[in-house]
């Protein structure tokens, strides 16, 4: 009899340690700062770190790359639109008609087991991105690579590609055992740190790598944790968990501002948040439904209401500080305008559009979305998932409205239109043989102006056959202690740790 | 038939006669019923009296205050994050949670007390089916297998029904059979199976009225726990679709906004707890009288 009194005390202890198992299970213990080091940085990013292989499914995913960049190498980095760095490169040039590209490799360059990099593996890292038909390896269609000597790679494309450089910053180098089963469970790269434990979607720890080229970095430890409920992430940058986070929602800025430990900034990001609509499903087919969903939604309201400090109403496909931005002209909201067109077009009122998203930021901007749909009698269904079934369906194409936001690698339009709009790429359903023919030609030439040119027409012919509605242009806003020094705020929200330094 | 009526009704008069004598000494005892009347009353009337469509959001008018004016009047209660009215939310949340803590309780009480008074009264075989299941059952907490069936299934109301209701009949079952095993010792019933009466009517004429009071008992406590629960499940994101408005859902909305807007979290909050105590506070004192009265 006793027990029956119980429940209800048992059945409450029960869900709220629950509640609080949830809550805090993206925590783990932070190693102790050793004597006379540099300290350890605890980061917290939006998304979490799934997978570290840099080169299959995941590849493109912000969490895979902003850990490449702390374990692997890439051959050169993005430092703005066209511009660039040496990582493991030198020295690179392509030949006249931009189809062969050349690359010297840095001497002296050793993996953190000791191990030296050699054009090799290179080599073998790029075939491997091939082989594994990721999302990255849709940036190489066409490729091929040789090694004619020890520090010497030749990337050869059978169509002209201007934009190589750009593409190539999201591609890293891996030892040859990478193909070894469990590597990525410990990873050696030949980045500025070392991976000292990993477990997917919760913790990345990782210690300095004392063979790095540009030499050993100043911290001890770099912990990244996944925390992805927004408040628990704010009040571990209050407390002090956490050192550094970014691409926190506007309503926690204000807040952040006005804590005294803390300094929050914000740089225009390449990012745009893009809302595909799978033209390959049939309610979805004709452009002109596409259109006429867009048009009913007031983005205009949604951006200024809920990204009133890093949102503005996009008016193209790539954001203004990447090349090959062109100006569109907005769509206009017109809810009674976007239902007669659905009408005259034969949309089936009756089809619930499933709508997807990953990351908690994203929720309200969908139920805001949904609601205006609704407005206009569109059923929509916004379905929330995890990172790693997200990244899965989305290939897959099981979705109607997807979510996102997209960023253009190394600042240059070919890593987003060229990578994810072709007929081959099979991203967004949709297929234009027209759009093809501009995006290869924009790709292969090397004449800025022209591909400038290109870009802008083949813009325009996604923007009004609206692939997707492109609602908003995206600043990355960051938070840290200061405490933390050197910190470069990286556009693209995958920032480099190799130069901070934490001050106790 | 007539002397087994006799016999039921017999000892039926004996627990009310002790109520009305507590009642008197203290008149605050009657507060919970008030409570959960007013409750119910709102869960039943409410939805016709305020309209709310929680798909509907209006991002103009987001984290407003209570008492703020909105375009389509005033937000008592204030609104949240994307601009929907929070008042409306713990009105229709309310329905939402007596819908799924009244088909719970219904449907693991009709399962949990017909397997325990058979078990219990037929012993061997079907009481150790019975038994081993329900011991196999409380190796989970009950909360987990919901998380894992709701996790599992699409999302709906029925899942979640269902997802309690799996760990919501151990309960019934464990005191149905130990009240059923008692009472089958009892004189009357060997008195009907020397008249001949047949084993089913044995034991839902002469056995199962004296479950009545206790499984009464346990199911308004069974009821909070149910309400609880399916709070937590609708907090983790779990088992209802994003249309089906729930104290749980709307807590976990307010979450981001602890600090800046706490209304949003604190009144389905305060709706929850209000609720389950006083429902506990009711199932006590049934639990204390039957309990008392029985042996």
């Amino acid at each position: 009899m006793d027990i029956r009194t119980r429940r209800p005390l048992a059945a409450a202890a029960v869900s709220i340690s629950l509640l609080m198992v949830t809550a805090a299970c993206s925590w783990s213990d932070t190693p102790a700062v050793g004597a006379g080091g540099g300290g350890t940085l605890n980061v917290a990013g939006p998304i979490p770190i799934e997978n570290l292989d840099p080169h299959g499914a995941a590849s493109m995913d912000g969490g895979t790359q902003l850990a490449a960049r702390a374990i692997f190498s890439p051959l050169v980095t993005a430092t703005g639109p066209g511009k660039f760095k040496g990582d493991l490169a030198t020295k690179w040039a392509p030949n006249e008609d931009a189809t062969k590209w050349t690359f010297t490799l840095r001497e002296g360059v050793k993996y953190s087991d000791g191990t030296p990099v050699t054009a090799q593996e290179v080599v073998a890292s790029f075939e491997r991105v091939l082989a594994a038909k990721g999302p990255l390896a849709g940036n190489f269609g066409g490729y091929s690579v040789d090694a004619p000597d020890k520090k010497t790679v030749v990337f050869t494309s059978k169509t002209p590609d201007a934009a190589f450089l750009g593409k190539i910053t999201s591609f890293f180098v891996t030892p040859e055992k990478a193909e070894k089963k469990g590597f990525f469970q410990k990873p050696v790269g030949s980045g500025p740190y070392k991976v000292s434990s990993f477990e997917p979607g919760q913790a990345l720890k990782l210690k300095p790598n004392a063979d790095y080229w540009d030499g050993k970095p100043d911290l001890n430890n770099v912990v990244f944790k996944s925390i992805p409920e927004v408040s628990a992430r704010m009040t571990a940058l209050k407390t002090g968990e956490v050192d550094v986070t970014w691409g926190m929602p506007d309503d926690q800025i204000a807040q952040l501002k006005s804590d005294t430990n803390l300094s929050v900034d914000a740089v225009p990001s390449p990012g745009v948040n893009t809302m595909w609509m799978n033209s390959g499903t049939p309610a979805l087919k004709k452009a002109d439904v596409r259109r006429a969903l867009w048009q009913a939604v007031d983005f205009k309201s949604i951006v200024e209401s809920l990204y009133p400090e890093t949102g503005s109403l996009a008016d193209s496909v790539v954001s203004p500080v990447v090349l090959g931005y062109a100006k569109q002209q907005p769509v206009k909201y017109d809810p009674a305008a976007a239902k007669a067109a659905l009408k005259k077009a034969g949309f089936d009122f009756g089809t619930k559009l499933r709508f997807q998203y990953s990351q908690p930021q994203f929720r309200q901007f969908v139920e805001a979305v949904a609601s205006d749909l609704k407005k206009a009698g569109v059923k929509v269904d916004p379905v929330e998932k995890e990172q790693a079934v997200f990244l899965e369906d989305l290939l897959a194409m099981k979705w109607d409205i997807n979510i996102q936001q997209i960023g253009s690698q190394g600042f240059d339009a070919a890593t987003n239109l060229g990578r994810l709009y072709p007929c081959a790429a099979k991203r967004t359903g949709y297929c234009n043989k027209e759009l093809d023919k501009d995006l290869a030609a924009a790709g292969a030439s090397t004449d800025v102006a022209e591909r400038k040119k290109l870009y802008a027409k083949a813009t325009k012919t996604i923007w009004d056959d609206a692939v997707g509605m492109y609602p908003m242009f995206v600043e990355q806003p960051y938070s840290w202690r200061k405490t933390v020094k050197g910190l470069k705020l990286a556009p693209d929200g995958m920032p480099t740790f190799a130069d901070v330094k934490v001050s106790e | 038939m007539t002397q087994s009526d006799v016999l039921v009704a017999e000892p039926k008069p004996e627990p009310e006669a002790a109520a009305p004598v507590r009642r008197h000494r203290r008149p605050l005892a009657a507060l919970p019923y008030v409570i959960i009347g007013i409750y119910l009353l709102t869960a039943f009337f409410g939805p016709m009296l305020v309209d709310y469509d929680p798909v509907a959001t209006s991002v103009k008018g987001r984290l407003l205050p209570p008492g703020s004016e909105t375009a389509t009047g005033t937000a008592w209660l204030g609104t949240d994050g994307v601009g929907r009215d929070v008042l409306a939310q713990v009105v229709y949340g309310a329905r939402t949670s007596f819908i799924i803590g009244i088909a719970v309780v219904f449907l693991s009480g009709l399962i949990g007390v017909a397997l325990g008074a058979i078990a219990g009264y037929f012993g061997r075989l079907p009481d150790m089916a019975v038994s081993r299941t329900i011991d196999v059952l409380m190796a989970f907490p009950g909360i987990l297998l919901a998380i894992v069936i709701s996790g599992l299934l699409e999302r709906g109301m029925h899942v979640v029904i269902i997802a309690l209701s799996v760990g919501g009949w151990v309960g019934f079952a464990r005191l149905s059979r130990s009240i059923t095993m008692s009472t089958r010792e009892r004189d009357w019933v060997d008195a009907a199976r020397i008249m001949g009466v047949s084993k089913p009517a044995t034991l839902t004429r002469h056995i199962a009225p004296f479950l009545a009071g206790s499984v009464i008992a346990l199911a308004t406590i069974e009821l909070a726990s149910a309400v609880l629960s399916e709070a937590a499940l609708s907090f983790l994101g779990l088992g209802l679709p994003p249309d089906v408005v729930s104290w749980g859902q709307s807590i976990a909305n307010g979450r981001d906004y602890l600090a800046t807007a706490w209304w949003i979290t604190v009144f389905p909050g305060l709706a929850l707890t209000i609720l389950v105590i006083c429902i506990g506070l009711v199932g006590d004192k049934l639990t204390r009288r039957y309990t008392r009265t029985r042996d």
